[in-house]
C-alpha cells in the first residue's frame, strides 16, 4: 500500500533551478511514466525520490511518511539503473541478494527469495554467472532482480531499457508490463522515449524544463495535449503545426493560408475574428482512400506526394498542400508514389488550436 | 615464404644493442652471481691480484643455512686443539661463526619487514583514500600531502625518521600534557618478541592449519552441515591431533637451527617505510575508488549499505586488481628496505639487519665475495618468488585481450 506525493517539490543546484513546483499524487499500484527531453529534470525527481538527491523545496512522502530526511535504505524503494550497475564482483545470485544481506536476512530466507526471483525472471541458470558473463538482456533482468527481491514498496526505473537494442527493448517492455501486472507495486518510470511512455504508463507524467506540462493517461495526452510541446513531444511521428487566421465568418473556422478549415472542437469562443492561432494535426488524423469518403468536403483537399516512407503495415507521407508541407501516416496499401496528386481528409475533431504566444491549447 | 619481412629486420637491428647489453649487464651478471655463490672466493683471495677460486657446490648454502662451521675455522679450531690439548675449552661457540645465524635472523626480520609493510602500507593506504573518497574539502591539497612521502628518497626519509624517533625525539611528545615521555628504544631496542624454534616450523604449520580448518568448519557448519564436517572440521581434528601426538618423529627444519623472533628495534624502521609507502597506496586506491560508477555507489546506498557495507562488500571487493598490484610492488620493495636501514641503523646493526644488508656487509666488508652473492642468489629468488607469478598472471591476461 504504497502511495507517493510530491507538493511543489523543486530542485536547485546553485542558481540553477533544475526541478521546480512539482506536484503530483501517485496511487498505490500506479504505473507512473516520467517523460520528456533530456533536462527536463525526470532523472532529478526520480533521484529526489530515492533518496540520492535532496529535495531543494516541497515534500515527498512515501505512504503518507515525508521522507525528505529519510535516508534512501530506510525508504523501502528499490531502483533500477540506466546502467544496470550490477556489482561486477558478484555472482547474479549474490548481486540479487545483496540488498538482503545488507538488512541481515538469514541466507535460508535470501536464497529462497532470490531463487523466486530468478524464477519470474528466467534467471534461474545464470544465478552463478558474473554479469561480465551476461548479455545486455540478461543483465537488465539482474537488474531488476535486485530491485524485486526485497519486495520494495516502490519500484523506480531510470530509462532502464536505453542500453538495448531495439528489438530487446521492445521485448523487455512487454516483460515489464507484465512483471507490473504480477508483482502489483507502485511504479515510477522515467524515460525519454514516448513509445516506452505510452505503452507502459497508467498516466504519464510529461516534463519540459523541470516543469510539469500534464498528467493523464495515454490516451489523454495524446488526443487533448494541453500545449504545443506536450503535441510534439507525445505521439511520433510529431504533430503537423500550422499558423493559422482565425474567422468566423459562416461559422469558425481557421485559414491556413489558402487552405480553410472548419473548427469543430473546443473553446474557440474565446477566439475573435482575425486571432492568430496554431492549428495542430496528427499524421494520424490525415487520412487517404475510401475513409473519407463520408467526411465533409470542406474537410477534404488535394495534395501532392513529395515523398512516401514505407515502413510495412504504415506509410509516412511527406505532402504539400498551398505550400505547406506536412506528414501524413497512412496504410501502407494505400501509399501513392512520389509526384502524384492525392486526395486526403483530415479528421478536424482531432484538430488541435494552440495560441501562438503561450502555445496553450484552446481546444483541450 | 622463410624469408623476413623488412620491418622486421629493422625492428631487430633496433632491439639488438638493448638486447645485447642486458643480456650482459643484467642476465649474464645474475648467472656470474649464481656461479660465484658456488664457489670459495672468500676474503683469503680478497686480496690476490689472480684469484685461484674453486667451484665448491651448494658449500655457501649449506653454510647459510645451517649452524656447521666454515671448512677454515674447522681446520683452525682443530690446530688449536693440537697444540692446546687439555687446554681446548669444551664450549666453541665463541668460535662460531656468526653469519649464519645472522643471516638467518636476518630472513626473520625480512619476513616481518615485509609483512608489517604490507599490512601497514595498504592498511593505512586504504583507510587514507576512504576518508578522502568522502571527498572532504581540500582534498587536493590531503592527496598531495599524503602521496608526498613517496618523492623523497629512502635516504631522506631514513634520516627524518631517525631524528624522531631519538630519545628527545617523538618520545617526548607526551611530556607537552604533562605525561611522562615514552621509554621505548625505538632503533636501538635489543628485546625480541614472537621468538620461537624455527625448527619446529613443521609442527608449527601443522597446528596453525588445523586450527584454521576446524574454525572455517565450525562457521560453516550450520549451513553446510555434513559437507563441512567431513571436509573441514574431521581432518581439522585429525591433524591436530596427531601433530600433537607424533609431531615429534617430525623431522626438524635444518636451515634453521636457533630460536628466532621479532626485534622490536625494527618497528621503527617499519613505521617510516609504512609512511612513506602508505600515500602511494593510498593514491592507488583513491584512483580506484573514483573509477567505480556513481551508480553502483547509489545501487549500494538503495541496496542498504552504510558507508562501511559499501566499501567492505563492494568498493573494496571490485578494487582486488589493485591490492594485487600493491601487494606485489610493496613487496618486492620491502626485499630492497636497504637504503631505509642504511640510513637509520647503519649497515652493521645486528638488530634490525636485513639480508640486503647482510650481502653488502659480507661481500664488500667482510670480502666474503661467495658469502654474499650466496645471499643475493636468496634474495633474487626471492623476489621471483613475488614477481613471476604477477609477469604470468599479466601475461596471461594481456593474452586474453589481445
Amino acid at each position: 500500500m504504497a502511495q507517493v506525493e510530491l507538493k511543489n517539490v523543486g530542485k536547485r543546484f546553485g542558481d540553477n533551478q533544475v526541478v521546480e513546483g512539482v506536484n503530483l499524487s501517485i496511487a498505490d499500484n500506479e504505473f507512473i511514466v516520467l517523460v520528456g527531453p533530456s533536462g527536463c529534470g525526470k532523472s532529478t525527481i526520480l533521484r529526489m525520490i530515492a533518496g540520492l538527491e535532496k529535495i531543494s523545496d516541497g515534500e515527498i512522502s512515501i505512504s503518507s511518511r515525508v521522507v525528505n530526511h529519510v535516508p534512501p535504505k530506510d525508504r523501502d524503494v528499490a531502483m533500477v539503473f540506466q546502467n544496470y550497475a550490477l556489482y561486477p564482483h558478484m555472482s547474479v545470485a549474490q548481486n540479487m541478494g545483496f540488498s538482503l544481506k545488507m538488512r541481515r536476512r538469514s541466507k535460508e530466507e535470501t536464497e529462497a527469495k532470490v531463487k523466486q526471483a530468478a524464477e519470474i525472471l528466467g534467471l534461474t541458470e545464470y544465478l552463478q554467472r558474473k554479469p561480465a558473463a551476461l548479455s545486455g538482456g540478461q543483465r537488465q533482468r539482474v537488474a531488476m532482480g535486485r530491485a524485486i527481491v526485497r519486495k520494495p514498496e516502490v519500484f523506480l526505473f531510470d530509462e532502464p531499457l536505453s542500453n538495448l537494442d531495439a528489438q530487446l527493448r521492445t521485448q523487455m517492455r512487454i516483460e515489464l508490463k507484465k512483471l507490473h501486472m504480477k508483482l502489483e507495486t507502485t511504479t515510477i518510470y522515467v524515460t525519454h522515449d514516448q513509445i516506452e511512455a505510452m505503452t507502459l504508463a497508467d498516466r504519464i507524467v510529461v516534463l519540459k524544463d523541470g516543469r510539469v506540462q500534464q498528467v493523464g493517461t495515454p490516451i489523454e495526452v495524446f488526443e487533448n495535449p494541453v500545449n504545443r510541446f506536450v503535441a510534439g513531444f507525445i505521439g511520433n511521428p510529431p504533430t503537423n503545426v500550422f499558423p493559422a487566421t482565425y474567422s468566423t465568418d459562416g461559422g469558425p473556422k481557421v485559414d491556413i493560408g489558402g487552405l480553410t478549415l472548419p473548427v469543430v472542437n473546443g473553446k474557440s469562443a474565446s477566439l475573435n475574428d482575425g486571432d492568430k492561432v496554431l492549428v495542430g494535426i496528427r499524421p494520424d488524423a490525415v487520412k487517404t482512400g475510401n475513409k473519407i469518403q463520408a467526411m465533409d468536403p470542406a474537410w477534404r483537399t488535394t495534395v501532392d506526394v513529395v515523398l512516401a516512407e514505407i515502413v510495412g503495415g504504415q506509410s509516412l507521407l511527406e505532402l504539400t498542400a498551398h505550400g505547406h508541407s506536412f506528414i501524413a501516416e497512412v496504410e501502407g496499401h494505400l501509399t501513392p508514389k512520389p509526384g502524384e496528386k492525392l486526395e486526403v481528409g483530415f479528421e478536424l475533431n482531432r484538430m488541435f488550436l494552440f495560441d501562438p504566444d503561450t502555445e496553450e491549447s484552446l481546444t483541450a | 615464404m622463410a624469408s623476413i619481412s623488412k620491418d622486421r629486420w629493422l625492428a631487430i637491428a633496433t632491439l639488438m644493442p638493448s638486447i645485447i647489453l642486458i643480456g650482459i649487464f643484467v642476465y649474464g651478471f645474475i648467472g656470474n652471481t649464481f656461479y660465484v655463490s658456488m664457489t670459495d672466493w672468500n676474503e683469503e683471495q680478497a686480496l690476490s691480484f689472480d684469484p685461484e677460486i674453486n667451484y665448491t657446490g651448494l658449500e655457501n648454502y649449506r653454510y647459510l643455512f645451517s649452524d656447521s662451521l666454515s671448512p677454515e675455522v674447522q681446520e683452525m679450531l682443530a690446530q688449536m686443539q693440537e697444540t692446546m690439548g687439555d687446554d681446548f675449552p669444551d664450549d666453541i661457540s665463541m668460535f662460531t661463526d656468526p653469519l649464519g645465524t645472522r643471516f638467518r635472523q636476518d630472513m626473520v626480520n625480512a619476513v616481518f619487514y615485509s609483512v608489517l609493510l604490507l599490512a601497514g602500507a595498504v592498511g593505512l593506504g586504504m583507510f587514507l583514500a576512504i576518508l578522502l573518497d568522502r571527498r572532504p574539502r581540500g582534498i587536493g591539497i590531503l592527496r598531495t600531502v599524503f602521496l608526498y612521502p613517496m618523492a623523497l628518497s629512502f635516504i631522506v626519509t631514513g634520516t627524518i625518521w631517525n631524528w624522531l624517533l631519538a630519545p628527545q625525539g617523538l618520545n617526548q611528545l607526551p611530556t607537552a600534557v604533562g605525561l611522562d615521555p615514552i621509554q621505548f628504544d625505538w632503533l636501538s631496542s635489543r628485546d625480541q618478541i614472537l621468538t620461537f624454534n624455527w625448527q619446529r616450523l613443521l609442527p608449527v604449520l601443522l597446528y596453525i592449519l588445523a586450527a584454521v580448518l576446524i574454525v572455517w568448519g565450525l562457521m560453516r557448519l550450520r549451513r553446510k552441515g555434513a559437507k563441512a564436517l567431513y571436509h573441514l572440521l574431521l581432518p581439522g581434528v585429525v591433524i591436530g591431533a596427531s601433530t600433537w601426538l607424533f609431531g615429534g618423529f617430525l623431522p626438524d627444519v635444518l636451515m634453521m637451527e636457533e630460536p628466532h623472533g621479532f626485534n622490536l628495534a625494527t618497528l621503527g624502521i617499519i613505521m617510516a617505510a609504512v609512511w612513506q609507502y602508505s600515500g602511494y597506496t593510498m593514491a592507488l586506491y583513491l584512483a580506484g575508488f573514483h573509477g567505480i560508477s556513481l551508480d553502483i555507489a547509489e545501487a549500494a546506498k538503495l541496496d542498504g549499505a552504510g558507508p562501511f557495507g559499501y566499501y567492505r562488500h563492494v568498493a573494496i571487493p571490485m578494487l582486488k586488481p589493485i591490492t594485487i598490484s600493491a601487494v606485489i610492488i610493496l613487496s618486492h620493495i620491502s626485499l630492497k628496505m636497504f637504503d631505509l636501514i642504511y640510513a637509520m641503523t647503519g649497515w652493521d646493526t645486528a638488530t634490525t639487519g636485513h639480508p640486503a644488508l647482510n650481502m653488502f656487509t659480507t661481500s664488500f666488508r667482510a670480502n666474503n665475495f661467495a658469502k654474499g652473492a650466496a645471499i643475493a642468489v636468496v634474495l633474487f629468488l626471492l623476489a621471483a618468488m613475488f614477481i613471476i607469478p604477477y609477469l604470468v598472471s599479466s601475461y596471461r591476461k594481456k593474452k586474453g585481450v589481445a
